[in-house]
């Protein structure tokens, strides 16, 4: 259906890609996998018409097409349906399918007809949304099938998503697997990028890895391992893959201990996991810890002292450190340079900055953490995802943080960098950090936490030793089952 | 500042001034040199000693209130009030003098009636949730200016002692006191915005205050500070104003807000917050001095200066756009 041959690319004298060749069938889901800056999204862009090609030839159906813009490959068929969503919050679910080609008779629009035509497009996808509903009332998954639906309802026959689950939690990742099925049965195309290799197994019929800007294989699924498709993506084998290793438990010291509408306690250099679905309470539970979401029935202690912890500048004060769930809005200021950024949680003592201490305090966490920055003085927003968690975490570190609450600290980065952040939270458990891990994937939390607490609708539905942990445990307590 | 600090990594050395960074670090300054070269053409009045020492007091009571303001805009807030807060300010340090108290009392109560009105600004930001600093400042305009014209009667207070005079009208040497007084105002606002925590802070606020409060960022008192700050800026334009005007006036700075704004965004700072420096507001504040004085000379009317300043306001923020988008395609 979708053929792309010999395609290169190049901005500003960097070749991003580079005799790219790839094929995607009728009623197949292509995986496209690789790390961060292997030139995916320039690969979807270019078949998506946001860029055009240096050289090379895109074939539709087996005819070469130049794609002038976003607005001709969607025409055409060709949607991308993009990681942060574009839709209008406070429209309906119908208005955003149709959203800038409403079905209209003379000029008046038609709601019978689009509140129509919304529902049939849903309940293709196997979910029904009320489609009169508003946008912003929508839990995440929810807005994204919408997403699906409006690429669906353009009648598109090939439709790319760019880390669909990357926000989900794994049940609403499974009924999304549900709809890309169905897509799928309906001859759909889909081309499917991911960083977690888990799911392409699940849902993917053929892989093809780009590396460096270059092509390195397409197979079909069932011939490729995990092992293998890693090592196709980074080049060689990963020194530490995820799991093993991890501290034996020894004698714990208690770094912080809940007691009231929740009881938890965390201990000196141990690993704590949160699982649970999304809206169970885990980032509330966090940011509450934090001091960021007003009081609640509980008392708090801080290594056997009791501790007031009514705003965030309490709880760093009490060695708190907080990498949140969404970086980008909460845990950067993205304008302001790598510098700033690392100090902006200490010093709060002093009237003065001490410029030069901080610059060789931030420079020594460069490169401890293995940070990739151009200078300490380049806006925060120029990084990669890897490396702007890292500074997330090397602010916490600067300011001298041993209760680490960190909520998906992986989400949406490479392989390669969510390796280096697994070993730098072993690292502070190492280092007699208390950690608190929140985490939508399982396996990251079942290969670095020494216990799980699984939470249910704000609650704490049970807690789990490494040795107890299994997938099927963790999901029986997650969703509500019997302890 | 900041943005003068050498590069970190001593791997990659590179220019210290190219073009680009000339032009974003002294764009406004180009333009506010420019702007003096074509009216020093058009009027031989107007690069004259004397000429320049006047537009230098002329300005100063902007630029006194622009500090406030820029401090306002750096953490994404609007500071309508401080013009009505500069009117009330200069009634009222004129009628305490006249009913006899001394004039560095009277001073320091103007003073601190300023800086209180703008902390109660920020309370009303922060503490009732009003939705956008729009509001309680625009709420606050009114009722300082009302409250100026209630107690003055309406009427200006006038014959002011010659020692507070002193800082709107007097000398030292050949420069005038308020430029002096405005010196010693920058440099203490330039050191508080880049070289403390709380500038920091306030930097932090402004691009992205979910980020700074998760970071530790009291981010309510700050915000209490800078309305206060602003508030203070603001009564220490009345004191310079009535010292030249030998009154207190009860329409004293109407309008005063939005010069305010328009020299810090003429200045270089982001609406969107985050960014802003003193220097620009400096020349922002200096830019529009020299551009109604020059009118002046050449003899155009009010009415046309107002449009002149307005296009002015449009295409100094577009210039910084187009530059913007520059240096960001650079950066990618």
């Amino acid at each position: 259906m979708l053929e792309v041959r010999n395609i290169s690319k190049s901005f500003s004298g960097i070749q991003v890609l580079d005799d790219v060749t790839l094929d995607v069938r009728r009623g197949e889901v292509h995986a496209l996998v690789g790390e961060n800056g292997a030139g995916k999204s320039t690969l979807m862009n270019i078949v998506s018409g946001v860029v055009p090609p240096d050289s090379g030839q895109i074939l539709w159906d087996n005819r070469p097409v130049r794609l002038e813009g976003p607005r001709q490959a969607q025409a055409m068929g060709i949607s991308f349906v993009h990681q942060e969503l574009a839709l209008v919050p406070p429209l309906s679910v119908a208005e955003n399918v149709f959203l800038g080609r409403h079905p209209a008779t003379k000029g008046f629009v038609n709601f019978r007809e689009m509140h129509g035509a919304t529902q049939r497009v849903l309940s293709d996808l196997g979910r029904e949304i009320d489609p009169r509903r508003r946008v912003s009332e929508l839990s995440l998954a929810e807005k994204q099938l919408v997403e699906i639906a409006r690429a669906v309802a353009f009648e598109s026959r090939l439709i790319i998503m760019d880390e669909p689950t990357a926000p989900l939690a794994e049940h609403d990742a499974a009924a999304l697997f549900r709809s890309i099925r169905l897509l799928r049965a309906r001859g759909v195309g889909l081309i499917y990028i991911s960083h977690r290799l888990k799911e392409i197994f699940e849902i993917a019929d053929r892989v093809s890895v780009l590396r460096d800007g270059r092509h390195v294989s397409t197979q079909p699924t069932e011939e490729v391992s995990h092992q293998t498709l890693v090592r196709a993506m980074i080049g060689t084998d990963l020194k530490e893959q995820l799991g093993s290793s991890a501290a034996g438990s020894t004698q714990f010291d208690e770094a912080l201990r809940i007691q009231g509408s929740i009881n938890l306690t965390l201990r000196r250099g141990e690993i704590v996991g949160l699982a649970g679905l999304a809206g169970a309470g885990r980032t509330h539970l966090l940011e509450w810890l934090f001091g960021a979401r007003g009081t609640r029935a509980a008392d708090v202690f801080v290594h056997g002292r009791r501790a007031r912890l009514c705003t965030p500048l309490d709880a760093v004060r009490n060695g708190f450190a907080l990498v949140p769930d969404d970086r980008k809005t909460k845990g950067l200021i993205l304008g302001a340079s790598v510098l700033w950024n690392m100090a902006l949680a200490s010093g709060r003592s002093r009237f003065f900055i001490h410029r030069s201490h901080e610059k060789q305090a931030a420079q020594q966490w460069i490169r401890a953490l293995r940070i990739n920055v151009a200078g300490l003085n380049k806006p925060a927003v120029y990084l990669s995802g890897g490396a702007q968690q890292k500074v997330v975490l090397a602010k916490w570190l600067l300011a001298g943080a041993r209760v680490f609450l960190l909520d998906e600290p992986t989400r949406g980065i490479d392989v390669r960098a969510k390796a280096e952040i697994s070993d730098i939270i072993r690292t502070l458990a190492g280092d007699g950090a208390a950690v608190l891990l929140a985490s939508s994937e399982l396996e990251e939390l079942m290969a670095l936490a020494d216990r799980i607490i699984v939470m249910h609708r704000g609650r704490i539905a049970g807690e789990l030793t490494r040795a107890e942990a299994t997938e099927e445990q963790i999901m029986h307590l997650a969703t509500g089952g019997a302890y | 500042m900041s943005q003068a600090a050498p590069p970190a990594t001593a791997a990659k050395p590179r220019p210290v001034l190219s073009p680009a960074t000339v032009l974003r670090r002294f764009g406004p300054l180009l333009g506010l040199l420019l702007l003096c070269g074509v009216l020093g053409g058009a009027s031989d009045r107007f690069l004259t000693a004397d000429n320049l020492l006047n537009i230098l007091r002329q300005s100063a009571v902007n630029l006194l209130v622009s500090l406030g303001q820029l401090v306002v805009i750096i953490t994404a807030g609007i500071d309508l009030s401080v013009g009505s807060i500069l009117g009330l300010c200069c009634v009222m340090v004129a009628l305490l003098m006249h009913v006899g108290v001394p004039p560095l009392i009277s001073v320091a109560v103007a003073l601190a009636i300023g800086a209180a009105l703008g902390a109660i600004n920020g309370i009303l930001l922060t503490k009732l949730h009003l939705p956008h600093p729009f509001i309680p400042t625009l709420g606050m305009m009114n009722v300082a200016r009302g409250l100026a014209l209630v107690i003055s009667g309406g009427f200006p207070i006038s014959e002011l002692p010659s020692g507070f005079r002193f800082w709107g009208a007097g000398s030292i040497g050949w420069i005038p006191a308020p430029v002096i007084l405005v010196l010693l105002f920058c440099t203490a606002f330039s050191i508080f915005l880049n070289r403390t925590t709380i500038g920091r802070d306030l930097y932090a606020i402004g691009g992205s205050p979910q980020a700074a409060r998760l970071s530790g960022v009291p981010v309510d008192a700050r915000l209490i500070l800078v309305y206060a700050l602003s508030g203070l800026t603001a009564a220490a334009g009345a004191m310079v104003l009535a010292g030249r005007m030998n009154s207190g006036f009860p329409l004293a700075g109407v309008g005063g807000e939005l010069d305010s704004i328009a020299a810090v965004v003429i200045g270089g700072a982001s609406f969107l917050g985050g960014v802003g420096l003193v220097s620009g507001t400096v020349v922002g504040a200096l830019i529009m001095g020299v551009l109604r004085n020059g009118l002046n000379l050449l003899n155009v009317s009010p009415a046309w200066q107002t449009v002149v300043i307005g296009l002015v306001i449009v295409a100094a923020v577009w210039v910084d756009v187009v530059r913007q988008r520059a240096s960001e395609r650079g950066q990618e």
